[in-house]
């Protein structure tokens, strides 16, 4: 008879490496960077100023949807231009179940999310017949008209949306659900990114006739790839709308699909955490730019347009290996 | 009962027609871009906005001028500056944005997408962002086979038939369009042959930029213009382009139709705010059924 034991001694070897592992990453450049500044955002209620605490929160929840957007686009290079279509999605299921139905926030952000799956599912499967361009202005087409429908139509609201959800908090606790979902779905990302499906993704970018013939279904990746950056994108929605308390047609938007895209871009595509750099950078300038107000998203159509012609690597990557460039001269190396 | 029946099929003619005008002159340029450099312009719609916009400003310029007194006089000339705006910035779009990124396609489209935003963006900050009314150049109004319509409107079914008529000619019989259907067929054999396979593209985009300015200028007179109105014209044109076949010229001009005279059907017999999801259905349905279009080649690229 087999002995069915729980091997204590290699689950504990393997907890150690992963210890190790996290240890040795922590003290590593990036790393290291990643957790200071970790740190500093946790910190950053302690100043007490709620007026910077909110700029941050929109920050955070707008990084997950560019990081949603980068992993569709960057990593299985189905570009998408309707991304405001998940996040308003599910934005207005969480609204309405917030609302009228009076379900716990904490589950209706997983509904909303679990509507903007299945929605991407609906998207997905007509527009995978599309290819590179022509799947973005496919995506873009179905945000322009879900904002027609919910604009022209009178259910949920019409042009008003629904308005006056309960608050889910003060502000700082805000703050830390939100740091929380963000660091939580950033690092689920990155993982993805980082696995067997990542690679499957991106053999899918670099030459999906190559791909197909290798045996990878490319149709079901695309369509994984495609639900879970729905998933995301519909946590940043839910929560966008938890935070300002109302939703309205607007969020459908092609503005929306753009800021992601400026965001991702500003940040570097294809990197997921760039989206974060990016998310912070813009809505810092955004605030910056208010006095502007009318011009400040001619500033950032100019940015994108500059940064996509000049700049394809986008901000983070280059900026973080001159620095440590600059590091290692420090040290002596 | 028998008469009133006849006036509803009489409307549902006539306005598909000018319907399927203002769509024909829409999904030609987009198509033609696409065809000849597999090229998306997603500014497609802001440029029909910028003619809208330059045509806008450009009447109280001119109307400054005592000598252009007579408003169709005035309204043709300034018709004449917005289109030659347009067209020249679809020849700097191209130049400065499109064919250094002409590598990587989704950086056209991206930086298309920018385009768009720039322009709908410099409209609102330049102007408002408040809805605007050109008045049109011809504004009595004609019975037809007793249906009115506005006179402006028949102009402009006449002159997108017109236009539409001398663009297929040109690409099928002149030299430039000669290369232009070369570059479609196959840009590399093209550019050994000694085409200039750049310029051909910049040419089809400037036909492209004069379609949808043209359209803009004929077509917006009468209708109200407000920064957020390019994306929905470029759904039109993105809907006819997949309904038709992407990168076919027929399939164009025939999808063009046949959606202008199905979305005024719907228009009648369902509801108006109804034919919002027609293009959507149509993208659905053909995309599901024969994604190549009515009139594509096989193998969608």
């Amino acid at each position: 008879m087999v002995k069915l034991q729980f091997d204590w001694e290699s689950a504990g070897n393997r907890f150690e490496a992963l210890v190790n592992r996290f240890v040795k990453w922590a003290f590593s450049f990036r790393g290291g960077i990643t957790l200071v500044c970790l740190g500093g955002l946790l910190c950053l209620p302690l100043t007490g100023r709620e007026y910077l605490v909110t700029i941050v929160i929109t920050a955070m929840i707008l990084a997950i949807f560019a990081a949603s957007w980068d992993l569709l686009a960057g990593f299985a290079g189905q570009t998408s231009f309707g991304h405001a279509a998940f996040f308003g999605i599910s934005g207005y299921f969480t609204a309405a179940l917030v609302k009228f139905y009076g379900v716990h926030w904490f589950v209706a952000i997983f509904i909303g999310a679990g509507c903007a799956v299945i929605f991407s599912l609906l998207i997905g499967i007509p527009c995978l017949r599309l290819k590179g361009p022509y799947l973005a202005l496919g995506t873009l087409a179905f945000a322009l008209i879900l904002y027609n429908l919910f604009l022209t139509g009178d259910w949920l609201g019409g042009t008003e949306g629904i308005s006056a959800l309960p608050n889910i908090g003060d502000v700082f606790v805000v703050f830390y659900i939100v740091a929380a979902f963000m660091v939580a779905s950033l690092i689920i990302m990155r993982a993805i990114v980082d696995s067997n499906l990542g690679t499957i993704l991106k053999a899918i970018r670099d030459d999906e006739v190559g791909a197909d013939a290798t045996g990878i279904n490319t149709t079901v990746y695309k369509l994984i790839a495609f639900m879970v950056s729905g998933l995301f994108a519909g946590i940043a929605g839910a929560l966008f709308v938890l935070d300002t308390t109302a939703v309205n047609p607007a969020l459908f938007q092609p503005l929306y699909s753009f800021y992601a895209i400026v965001m991702a871009s500003i940040g570097g595509i294809a990197t997921i955490y760039g989206s974060i750099v990016g998310a912070f950078l813009f809505r810092l300038t955004g605030e910056l730019l208010r006095p502007l107000a009318a011009a400040s998203l001619l500033i950032f159509a100019t940015i994108l347009i500059l940064i996509i012609r000049f700049a394809e690597e986008g901000v983070m990557n280059p900026v973080l290996g001159h620095v440590q460039d600059l590091w290692d001269k420090i040290r002596g190396r | 009962m028998q008469r009133k029946v006849n006036i509803m099929f009489l409307e549902i003619l006539i306005f598909g027609t000018i319907r399927g005008a203002l769509l024909a002159l829409l999904a030609l340029g987009f198509s033609l871009v696409y065809g000849v450099g597999g090229l998306l312009n997603l500014a497609h719609g802001a440029f029909f906005l910028i003619t809208a916009y330059i045509l806008y400003w450009t009447i109280p310029l001119l109307a400054a001028i005592p000598a252009l007194s007579y408003y169709p006089l005035l309204f043709g000339i300034a018709a004449v500056i917005s289109l030659s705006c347009v067209v020249a910035i679809g020849a700097v779009t191209y130049l400065g944005l499109m064919k250094p990124l002409q590598k990587s396609h989704i950086g056209v489209v991206i930086v298309t997408f920018a385009l768009a935003f720039f322009f709908e963006q410099f409209v609102s900050f330049a102007g408002d962002p408040k809805s605007h009314y050109i008045v049109p150049p011809v504004p009595n109004i004609v019975t037809i086979l007793g249906v009115r319509v506005l006179q402006q409107q028949l102009v402009f079914v006449l002159g997108s038939v017109i236009l539409v008529t001398l663009v297929t000619l040109f690409i099928n019989r002149s030299k430039i369009g000669k290369s232009i259907r070369a570059v479609s067929q196959d840009s590399e054999a093209a550019k050994l042959v000694g085409i200039n396979t750049d310029r051909v593209m910049m040419t089809s985009l400037m036909i492209s930029a004069l379609l949808v300015g043209f359209a803009a200028v004929l077509y917006a007179p009468g209708n109200y213009i407000a920064p957020r109105i390019g994306w929905g014209y470029l759904l039109l044109a993105f809907s006819v382009t997949i309904f038709g076949g992407m990168g076919s010229i027929p399939g164009s001009i025939l999808g063009a139709y046949v959606m202008g005279y199905a979305t005024s059907l719907t228009d009648y017999l369902i509801n108006p705010s109804f034919s919002e999801i027609v293009p959507l259905i149509v993208i659905l349905v053909m995309l599901l059924l024969r994604p190549q279009g009515l009139l594509g080649k096989k193998g969608l690229q």
